[in-house]
């Protein structure tokens, strides 16, 4: 602003102007100095803040910031020798009591001195970017008390003591270490670091290994698994209560590493108290600590899975090939379920359910199923023994769970088609003998079958379901359309589609006239309704319930089957029977009637026939009579029923043939749904997507599909490329 | 007396102001006065001296310190 015209007036200068003489500054200074000493000395009582406030202010104003910094800087440092001397003379424990309060005082005067020093804070320093008061503070305190050289090893050394002591078990005052701890942290992190925490992770190193080593020599594996959690929960509390927050990572992670990773084969391997030995006792408790331990050191859990899936392959290998236990079916499974149980809840309990554990069970489990290529079989046994008397009393709910368990099972078979063969042939034997405890039961096994592989599966079996009712309805239709039979002999039918059951060869007997009769009727009455069908009898499948008198005149009802029906109504027109007439007679085959025979005259109680002569064998000369002298305690008598057995060599090699007959068109079936889409696949990605795709079924062999391969080449369904010869095309 | 905590401000003049303890925080200088672990005259008497502060100076400022209090959040 330019002055146009001489002003009247001259602003004059400030009053109160602050003399700018020389003498001012030390005049000042020497105030200030005077003060800070009366600060360290406690003595603040005396003084007037706002008198060194504004000194302080002036002498920055007056640019003797520097001088004001320069002294401030000595006057502390001076200060700060005299008081690193006291707290060296301190003895034995005084010493961290008296560095404790030293560094309480200090920073009370600290922050007087900040206090009054504010104005150049906020002006002086950060022009000339030097450090802020407080923080000048503290570096004069580290540089000159805790890295004097007397000092610092000491507090080191004290610390690190008062430390092991609480690990031996002494109390100490922990209040205390927790201030010095914190005088560290609040010297800068670095400072913690190095002064303190470092040695403190060395030492603590040093002295878990050779406690992990101590113990792991004199205790088993759960007690030093409970020392190591003790310890480890100890480090944690320590922390929480006086050390640096970020020091919980590292000190867990050195007991961890010393306590138990250095010695973890050795402690899972331990002898009679390792992982094996809790597994087989079921020591959820121990487990349990053991998963929480090892989860926290790396490789910890895949240590144990591995074991884990050892051990169990082991079991399930030696339970699976025992030969004894191989005697019962029912027995067998029995013990694949307990086994599973078990470990389902040691999963569960101990391992907090763990997917990769679970997952690991599960691969142990299908691998020593399907070691014992009978398994299907004997599942499918297991099963037919429930639905048949098991299950009887049972609640519905405890139904549902062991279905669903024998589910579980299934699930790890490779060859599922095996187990549908064994389990229609048992299902069938099961309904037409009506020997099964409970509709429900069946049908929700069924049901569980579908939704586990597909409606292909049960398709068949739930046609042999609906088989039943029908006949119950034609039955119903047939004897209301005769109302004039029903004072004979009462006939019941069941009329079996083909494709449904399992396949017999029919072969008819001779049935007596009463029944043939019977049957006749019901024959026309059938192929009056159904026209265009055709009907066989299958007379090695059906039974038959006769009323008998014998010589003392007891009347008995007996429950037979139609072979021995035929043969005991002989005994109606004759007395005495040679093996050859009943042969003629009836029309039975060898060895059924044998067998026939057998149980109906050699069996203790329920010998209706006797046998001349008494030998367990029937040879072709044999007399049959009927027993006079047979008794029973009951009316009802059930002689010889076709119960579903374990297989005979022979049996099991046929079942075996005919299960991998049916499995070569399913083959063949899934090639061609495969080229179709692909139109052109090499070698190798056909036998992959096959096996993939019949998966749910069985295991494809890869020789086998190559055998399909060429035998579709051969029918021109395929044609192998002309450069390519991995290479096959689809002909359509 | 009152009941709330007061300050009272000195002017060179040997005005006095008394004015509340909220008032006088909102300046830093006289917070820190107030607040300091030290034991300064200040905070044991609960007054403050400004012997180059005049009084009309003083006023304007216990003005400002409540307007301050006031509209400024």
């Amino acid at each position: 602003m330019s002055n146009q015209k001489k002003r009247n007036f001259q602003i004059e200068a400030f009053k109160h102007r602050v003399v700018v003489d020389p003498k001012y500054a030390e005049k000042t200074w020497s105030i200030l100095e005077h003060a800070i000493h009366e600060i360290y000395n406690h003595n603040a009582s005396g003084l007037s803040f706002e008198e060194l406030y504004r000194n302080a202010y002036n002498m920055v104003l007056h640019k003797f910031g520097e001088k004001l910094y320069s002294g401030l800087v000595a006057t502390m440092t001076a200060h700060l020798k005299e008081i690193s001397k006291s707290i060296e003379a301190a003895q034995g424990d005084l010493f961290l009591e008296e560095l404790n309060r030293k560094w309480n005082d200090h920073n009370k005067a600290l922050q007087m001195i900040r206090d009054i020093l504010m104005y150049m804070d906020r002006t002086y320093i950060p022009n000339t970017h030097k450090t802020p008061v407080h923080e000048l503070g503290l570096n004069l305190w580290r540089d000159n008390v805790i890295h004097s050289s007397k000092i610092q090893s000491r507090l080191l050394s004290m610390l690190l003591e008062l430390v092991h002591r609480e690990r031996t078990g002494e109390v100490i005052d922990r209040g205390l270490m927790r201030n010095i701890i914190k005088m560290l942290m609040d010297l800068g992190s670095s400072v913690y670091q190095e002064d303190f925490e470092k040695p403190f992770l060395e030492v603590s190193a040093e002295f878990y290994m050779g406690e992990s080593q101590k113990f792991i020599e004199c205790c088993d594996c759960g007690d030093y698994l409970k020392k190591a959690e003790l310890r480890l929960n100890e480090e944690i509390e320590r922390v929480t209560h006086y050390l640096d927050v970020k020091s919980e990572v590292k000190i867990t992670n050195v007991v961890e590493k010393e306590m138990i990773a250095n010695h973890m084969m050795r402690l899972v391997h331990m002898e009679n108290s390792g992982l094996v030995n809790m597994l087989l006792d079921d020591k959820y408790e121990d487990l349990g600590r053991m998963y929480n331990l090892f989860r926290r050191v790396p490789n910890g859990l895949s240590t144990i899975r591995d074991v884990m899936t050892s051990h169990l392959r082991e079991i399930g290998k030696q339970l699976v090939t025992d030969a004894e236990k191989l005697r019962d079916p029912v027995e067998f499974v029995q013990r694949l379920l307990d086994e599973k149980d078990k470990y389902d809840s040691i999963i569960s309990q101990a391992f907090s359910n763990d997917k990769t554990f679970q997952n690991a069970l599960n691969s142990s489990f299908e691998y020593f199923i399907n070691l014992n290529n009978r398994s299907p079989e004997f599942i499918s046994l297991y099963v037919d023994d429930k639905l048949r008397k098991g299950l009887k009393g049972v609640s519905e709910e405890d139904v549902e769970i062991i279905l669903d368990k024998v589910m579980m099972l299934f699930r790890y078979l490779q060859e599922k088609d095996v187990f549908e063969k064994y389990y229609k042939q048992h299902l069938a034997k099961r309904l037409l003998s009506g020997k099964t405890v409970s509709d429900d039961a069946e049908r929700s096994l069924i049901v569980k079958l579908k939704t586990e592989c597909g409606y292909q599966f049960t398709s068949k079996l739930e046609g042999m379901f609906t088989d039943m009712k029908t006949s119950q309805d034609t039955m119903q239709g047939f004897y209301a359309s005769h109302p004039e039979l029903t004072d004979g002999p009462t006939l019941v039918v069941q009329v079996l589609t083909t494709g449904s059951w399992p396949t017999q060869p029919s072969i008819t007997c001779n049935l007596p006239a009463e029944m043939s009769a019977l049957c006749e009727k019901f024959r026309s009455y059938y192929l009056g309704t159904h026209t265009g069908r055709r009907l066989s009898w299958q007379t090695n499948m059906g039974t038959a319930d006769i009323k008998a008198t014998f010589g003392k005149g007891q009347k008995h009802e007996l429950n037979v089957s139609t072979y021995q029906m035929c043969v005991l109504m002989l005994f109606n027109n004759a007395d005495r029977l040679s093996y050859k007439e009943v042969e003629q007679a009836t029309g039975i085959p060898a060895s059924d009637l044998k067998r026939c025979l057998q149980s109906m005259a050699c069996v203790k109680g329920k010998n209706v026939l006797r046998k001349e002569p008494m030998s367990k064998d029937i040879g072709e000369d044999d007399a049959f009579f009927v027993n006079d002298k047979f008794t029973s305690k009951f009316y009802k008598v059930k002689i010889g029923t076709v119960v579903a057995q374990k297989e005979s060599e022979p049996e099991k090699q046929e079942t075996r043939q005919r299960v991998e007959e049916d499995r070569k068109p399913q083959i063949e079936a899934a090639i061609v749904r495969i080229m179709k889409s692909r139109r052109v696949l090499d070698h190798n990605n056909i036998i992959a997507e096959v096996t993939k795709q019949l998966q749910s079924r069985f295991l494809a062999n890869p020789t086998e599909i190559k055998k399909r391969i060429e035998s579709l080449i051969e029918r021109d369904f395929l044609e192998r490329d002309n450069n390519d010869r991995k290479l096959y095309r689809y002909l359509a | 007396m009152k009941r709330k905590d007061t300050v009272k401000l000195i002017s060179a003049d040997e005005m006095e102001f008394v004015i509340d303890k909220d008032a006088a925080m909102v300046s830093q200088t006289i917070r820190n006065m107030l607040t300091s672990p030290g034991g300064f005259a200040e905070t044991e008497l609960g007054e403050v001296t400004f012997p180059e502060i005049s009084a009309v100076i003083l006023e304007k400022i216990c003005q400002y310190f409540y307007w301050a209090l006031q509209y400024s959040r």
